[in-house]
């Protein structure tokens, strides 16, 4: 008889500590450990404390270990969990790769971009958008609005330009929208109930995922139709409604019930929801458009820029007059100053206070309203709106640029005495937006008028009440931050519907710093332009401007992605460790080992950079192939797996058998489809 | 009749005993005197090398640091026999003593007898104690000879060599080989070098002893390359051992059939660990296996082997003339008989060492090595190489037994003793041997592949000046991390230089870390030269012999270094006549 | 494959010992001994003889530090760095190679005269700095030491063109 874990068991002889824990179900981690091949002991991850007789416990190999009656074994004990930590803790510091692509670290939902690019280059269109909505129910219409935080961080733009991922979220997900669309499974019914308080891109996205994991969704919305600023914010010309629609029904057909005209405070209280509903999540935007504090504010013809786009959209746009002068330099001012010119304003005006290099607006939005005609006013702030009961003109004060200020942007700063004046009939501020508070008193606030709610768990000081999106903590962002915070609450809300408390926690991963000169073997192929309607056809129409890839183009736009994310990921068990064990290799930065990716063999990927040397292909070659095409060459630290003489795996014998990427533990070795783009294998 | 014996182990012939041993040959052809000269190996004084022996009957005349030049006057002692001739070679009475206070089993031949000559071996009782063991005792017999002796593992570990022996005869299996680790990696050791060189036969008899008692058909020497002379030497004494009837079949006439050789190391530390020696001897990188199973019972083509070290083996046919008992009566509690030590480093007499385990360290430093060379203090003694420790000057008394020497963080390990003086940084000392391991590190299991690496860069940093508030603490961490989870006994000790260094001079660090300096003044980067006006006569040679033009002045004036500019290469304090530049 | 190594001079080691066990080791030492180095031609042929798989010879001879892949200089140095050497100064012998010839370990000059290895411990720790020439050693090494026995060994290089 032995004791694990405290408990007395029987065992077969000849069985190791690893093979007993298993056949008792205890995972005890292990990297180089297969049970084809014979123990090898090189990660030493799988130590479990062993205490024989009087003799001190040891720690000692699970693996290797024979299993020897009067043996004590702790598989757990704080010592083997000390010291899987520190295994981990060395080989990540001496392990190089991006566990995820950068632009997915970059997208606030952690869209797995460089997977639908690969799949859309693939043209596996309907695994693209599964891929998409994995994260975010409503790819067509965020691909074709975002501004795309993926593409600022995508390396292709250190060989040429990004990867155009935004509009190839919107191509795939188009694709499958044309025929049998990708609809995900839910969960069998829990019998709970969750209600959401606004349908706009985080309501919407709260409600998609509370649905998948089998809860009761129903979501709550003022508005005529679900969409909230994507519908009433975003003009048609960027986002045609048709398309809104289409993502919206997806989201019903899964059973998410909609109630619209419903205005909280009004129609439905929060203490009502709370008490029919388990978990209430507040997702009600930012619907006020902030005021400049400018004399003439409340002239008849002054709008605030929401305000202007969400009644353009209800179809029933304000009386702007022939000139216009907009205020504000972020993406609502071009929104603004762009429908304007659709609604047939002849002269339109952007007054910004600094110049364009500082404007938070996207640069093309900038380009395209300059190629429609928009005059930009830099360096101007209003100063007074000017008329009699109507708006007549608008006086600005001349501005010059000063020391940077907090954000890093050069401070504007007024020009005494010099003054400019236009004449106008109509001034849309749009300059930020702001909370409608109305049904939400009961929740506690920030200091600047949003909803408090807890970064990591989103929960408000209401016991089952939650925040996503603009109406809490920092305000309006853009819609996938909304998304993703929607989808990381719902895990947390899940889990508050199963009576169990989790917070978010941002996963740790591997990141690699590459530079231009990394890349410089890559060709260069440069990025698909977007077919747009021209300036002259903009001007006059709300069609979306957008003409869409065709599907050439966009494959060829997708298989430019240089897939810097780990192909393995969702397998590797070294990362899986690495979290359940906390490790952390920062205290122990030091020399990594840089190697060449192998990419020569025609099936099989070699990233030597996150080999982790736990020979399991090199005897998986040997022993079970019995093909010895690899081996460990040199010694030490730097120790490397490869072919005879280094050559590449391509060059070599291989046969291409697989069996060393069915034993990898990391991303190190992959297997390619050959002639295709490669796709991250899925969690197994 | 004079018999001359030239020390020409490789440090006599690094110091030209070869060169001696000609000119000695040409002045006694050229004299016409009765003499042979011949070869001995190492005697152990190394400082005094090369050592001529010259043996009038049972007179013996030392000479030492002889020369080629002073052949034409030890030519001339001998015609003359008049000892003025040669008087300034003789051997200082104080010198004399380094031999004196030593009681050699394992070196008893070394530097006596010629080591190519297996007559001369046998004069020395060589194969006496094999002859009397396979053909009057049992296996078991010899075995509990070792045992009584109380003989342990000389290679580092203690392990009674009885116990060895014994598991392996228990063991099942056939063939069974019994193994030489001559693979002495510890980069400040040399005794198993001395030994082989010196008195070759010893060593064989031991083995072939060895082999009786554990039933082995083949013995095997494993050596390092780096040791020419010891493998071109044993080689010899092997084919003379052959062809005497020593090795081969029916030894002495009895059943015992034992073949015998050697197997060239090809530079690998690690292979000094036994599972790992055993790859290496079949062929393999020399990676350790996972124990269990034990050499005893799977070792060398997974066949029952026996592995001991060259010293090991050089006191076995010692122990079977003179009993047990006789070797037991030597010693502490548990440890027994003698063991050698390599003394080098900043000792007046350096060389090979043979005391009685019970004595202590200060015995062997001072009293048989002489002390400090040169005028610095006394700061501390490694001990057992890359995986031993430092033993500070305060714990000198400590006595050579394998518990106590434990008990201060180092180890009995294979001999290696590197005396230190106060201008020897410890932090260096560590990073010295972090660096060797990590660089010997076989690559195999991570706590030592990375581990040992991370130490070094540690280490590195704290000497560079780089050294961060809480290293000391990340050391240890790392350093108690990888002796637990390590694969085999160079990992698992790997840690000890560190460790010991910082337990015993951890003020050393933290004077690096804190205030950039190193008490030592070893570390380039935390050293800053200075030139003393005082003493400076304006010669311009320090400035000349500048690699980057730091230094500047006017002839006959005190000249001036340029901090910013110097890269602390030391060459204008080494090439000052005056001692102008002062190191601080 | 770029060098054409004469290979029938291997003959005569891989017949005595192409039928014992575990003699890879002993055959990499005796066809270094043969063409100096190991060139990849001579180690693919090893490896056919031995019938042991390339990857595998190739992992054994990179384990070792006595095998080199690339011929060295005509004066081998092998600069000695064991503990002995350390406390003695063996790293100021190292700097001083390095002005003198501008190699480090493991490489050779550009007229192909010198090369430099660091060994472990050469075992003449009592004549520490030690330093060995094409198997010649020279102790107790200063500075100076050194600079004159390189020059001393240019010359001879010299004379010998």
């Amino acid at each position: 008889m032995i004791l694990l874990n405290g408990k007395e068991v029987a065992f077969v002889p000849g069985q190791t500590i690893l093979e007993l824990a298993q056949a008792h179900g205890i995972d005890v981690p292990t990297l180089c450990h297969d049970e084809r091949i014979e123990p090898y002991g090189a990660c030493g991850l799988c130590v479990c404390e062993v205490k024989m007789g009087q003799a001190s416990a040891k720690l000692m190999r699970a693996c290797a270990t024979k299993i020897a009656d009067g043996m004590v074994i702790e598989t757990h004990s704080e010592r083997a969990s000390r010291s899987r930590r520190f295994v981990l803790d060395m080989l990540l510091s001496d392990h190089t790769g991006d566990c995820v692509a950068p632009c997915s670290l970059a997208c606030p939902g952690g869209t797995d971009c460089q997977k639908y690019a690969a799949l859309i280059a693939r043209g596996e269109y309907h695994k693209a958008a599964k891929t998409m909505k994995d994260v975010i129910p409503i790819p067509a219409s965020i691909g074709r609005i975002c501004p795309h935080p993926c593409e600022k961080k995508c390396r292709r733009a250190l060989v040429e330009e990004p990867v155009s991922l935004a509009a190839l979220k919107a191509f795939g997900a188009d694709m499958d929208l044309q025929d049998m669309p990708f609809v995900p499974d839910c969960a069998p019914n829990t019998g709970k109930r969750v209600a959401v308080i606004g349908g706009g891109p985080g309501g919407l996205t709260a409600a998609y995922h509370l649905r998948r994991k089998g809860h009761e969704v129903h979501i709550y919305d003022k508005m005529p139709k679900l969409g909230g600023m994507l519908r009433y914010g975003i003009p048609e010309y960027r986002l045609p409604k048709a398309v809104l629609d289409k993502e919206i029904a997806l989201i019903a057909d899964i059973g998410v019930q909609m109630h619209t005209n419903t205005m909280l405070g009004k129609d439905v209280t929060l203490d009502e929801l709370r008490k029919e509903y388990d978990a209430v999540v507040a997702a009600t935007g930012a619907w006020v458009s902030s005021r400049m504090r400018v004399a003439g504010e409340d002239l008849a013809g002054v709008f605030g820029g929401i305000d202007f786009l969400r009644e353009t959209a209800l179809g029933d746009p304000p009386a702007i007059g022939k000139t216009v002068a907009v205020c504000g330099g972020g993406n609502t001012a071009m929104d603004a100053c762009r429908t304007a010119v659709r609604l047939g304003a002849e002269t339109v005006y952007v007054i910004y206070r600094r110049t364009r290099d500082e404007m938070p607006a996207e640069q093309i939005e900038i380009e395209e309203a300059i190629e429609e005609g928009v005059q930009f006013k830099f360096l101007t702030n209003p100063d007074e709106i000017c008329g009699d009961g109507k708006v007549q003109s608008i006086r600005l004060q001349c501005m010059e640029l000063g020391e940077p200020d907090a954000s890093g942007r050069r401070k504007p700063v007024p020009i005494e005495g010099k003054f400019e004046t236009l004449a106008v009939d109509s001034v849309i501020m749009a300059i930020g937006q702001k909370t409608d508070f109305t049904g939400l008193e009961a929740l506690e606030t920030t200091g600047r008028g949003t909803v408090l709610a807890d970064a990591a768990t989103f929960k408000t000081n209401l016991d089952g009440v939650f925040a996503v999106g603009d109406v809490s903590n920092k305000g309006a962002d853009i819609a996938i931050a909304a998304v993703g915070e929607a989808r990381k609450a719902a895990d947390v809300i899940d889990a508050y519907l199963n009576g169990i408390e989790i917070a978010y926690e941002k996963p740790f991963v591997c990141e690699k710093e590459v530079t231009a000169a990394d890349l410089a073997d890559r060709a260069k192929q440069g990025r698909a332009v977007m077919p747009v309607l021209t300036p002259e056809e903009r001007r006059h129409t709300f069609r979306e401007m957008a003409l869409g890839f065709d599907e050439e183009t966009a494959r060829r736009e997708a298989s430019r992605c240089l897939e810097c994310g780990c192909l393995d990921y969702a397998q590797c068990r070294l990362i899986r460790f690495a979290r359940e064990y906390k490790a952390d290799p920062a205290p122990y930065a030091g020399e990594k080992n840089t190697r060449k990716k192998d990419d020569s063999h025609a099936v099989i990927l070699r990233d030597g950079n996150k080999c982790i040397l736990c020979g399991l292909c090199v005897r998986a070659c040997d022993q079970l192939e019995k093909l010895s095409a690899i081996g460990l060459a040199g010694r030490g630290f730097t120790t490397e797996v490869g072919a005879a003489f280094r050559v590449p795996l391509g060059l070599s014998n291989c046969n291409g058998c697989g069996k060393c990427v069915d034993v990898c533990p990391t991303g190190a070795l992959y297997q390619k489809s050959e002639g295709k783009k490669n796709v991250a294998v899925d969690r197994g | 009749m004079f018999k001359i014996m030239v020390g020409q182990g490789s440090c006599g012939i690094s110091a030209g005993a070869g060169k001696v041993y000609e000119a000695l040959q040409n002045a006694i052809a050229e004299k016409h005197v009765d003499a042979r000269v011949s070869v001995t190996g190492c005697i152990g004084m190394c400082f005094l090398e090369p050592i001529v022996d010259i043996y009038e009957d049972e007179k013996l005349t030392r000479l030492v640091c002889v020369q080629p030049q002073d052949a034409a006057a030890i030519g001339e002692f001998l015609q003359t026999g008049d000892e003025r001739a040669v008087a300034r070679l003789k051997i200082a009475d104080e010198d004399s003593a380094f031999l004196e206070k030593q009681t050699r089993i394992a070196l008893r031949n070394c530097g006596l007898i010629d080591p190519e000559s297996l007559e001369d071996a046998v004069a020395h009782k060589g194969y006496a104690a094999l002859r009397e063991a396979v053909t009057n005792r049992t296996p078991e017999q010899v075995i509990e000879e070792i045992k009584i002796s109380g003989l342990a593992g000389r290679g580092g570990a203690g392990f009674p060599t009885w116990f060895k022996w014994n598991a392996a005869r228990q063991s099942e299996g056939s063939p069974k080989y019994l193994i030489c680790n001559a693979d002495e990696g510890d980069p400040g050791a040399f005794m198993d070098r001395a030994v082989i060189e010196g008195d070759p036969h010893a060593l064989i008899e031991g083995m072939l002893i060895g082999a009786y008692a554990i039933g082995a058909q083949e013995a095997i020497v494993y050596v390092r390359a780096e040791y020419p002379l010891a493998i071109k030497r044993l080689e010899k004494a092997i084919a003379d051992a052959k062809a005497a009837g020593y090795i081969g079949a029916h030894i002495f006439g009895t059943d015992f059939s034992c073949d015998f050789r050697i197997k060239a190391g090809a530079g690998a530390f690690v292979c000094g660990e036994e599972t790992a020696l055993i790859e290496s001897l079949e062929g393999q990188r020399g990676m350790p296996r996972l124990k269990p199973p034990f050499p005893a019972q799977s070792g060398y083509w997974r066949k029952p082997s026996n592995i001991n070290n060259v010293e090991t083996f050089a006191n076995v046919a010692w122990i079977l003339q003179n009993g047990g008992a006789a070797f037991a009566a030597m010693g502490t509690e548990d440890s027994k008989g003698t063991k050698v030590f390599a003394l080098t480093g900043k000792i007046k007499r350096g060389g090979l060492v043979e005391i009685p385990m019970g004595k202590t360290l200060r015995d062997v430093v001072f009293d048989v090595g002489g002390g400090m060379r040169g005028e610095k203090n006394f700061k501390g003694v490694q001990l057992g190489g890359p995986s031993g420790g430092c033993v500070p000057a305060a714990l000198i008394d400590t006595v050579i037994d394998y518990k106590k020497l434990s008990a201060t963080g180092a180890i009995m390990g294979s001999g290696g003793m590197v005396i230190m003086d106060e201008s020897t940084c410890m932090v260096q000392m560590a990073k010295f041997f972090l660096e060797f391991t990590t660089k010997e590190s076989c690559g195999k299991c991570v706590a030592c592949r990375i581990g040992t690496k991370r130490l070094s860069e540690i280490l590195t940093r704290i000497c560079g000046g780089e050294g961060r508030e809480g290293d000391i603490e990340l050391l240890e961490e790392l350093c108690a991390r990888i002796k637990e989870n390590a694969l085999c006994g160079l990992g698992q000790t790997a840690p000890n230089p560190v460790l010991t260094t910082i337990r015993y001079f951890r003020d050393e660090y933290e004077a690096h870390i804190r205030e950039k300096r190193c008490p030592a003044g070893e570390c380039a980067a935390l050293v800053k030269y200075a030139i003393d006006p005082d003493k400076c006569r304006g010669c311009s040679l320090c400035s000349r012999k500048c690699p980057v033009g730091a230094i500047s002045g006017e002839a006959r004036m005190p000249f001036v270094i340029d901090d910013t500019a110097c890269i602390r290469c030391g060459q204008c304090a080494e090439v000052c006549r005056f001692g102008a530049v002062q190191k601080g | 494959m770029e060098q054409k190594s004469d290979l029938s001079r291997l003959e005569l080691v891989l017949a005595q010992y192409r039928d014992i066990p575990g003699s890879l080791i002993t055959v990499l030492q005796k066809a270094q001994a043969v063409y100096g180095y190991l060139p990849e031609d001579v180690l693919e042929y090893i490896a056919q003889s031995l019938n042991i798989p390339a990857a595998r010879v190739y992992g054994v001879a990179t384990f070792y530090t006595q095998f080199r892949f690339q011929p060295v200089g005509k004066y081998f140095i092998e600069l000695c760095k064991g503990t002995a050497c350390h406390v003695n100064g063996a790293d100021t012998i190292a700097r001083t190679i390095r002005e003198d010839l501008g190699i480090g370990d493991g490489e050779t000059t550009e007229d192909g005269l010198f090369s430099l290895k660091y060994v472990a411990c050469l075992g003449c720790c009592s004549l520490s700095p030690v330093m060995m020439i094409n198997g010649e050693t020279y102790g107790s090494l200063t500075s100076a030491k050194v600079r004159d026995i390189l020059s001393q060994k240019r010359k001879e290089a010299g004379a010998d063109v």
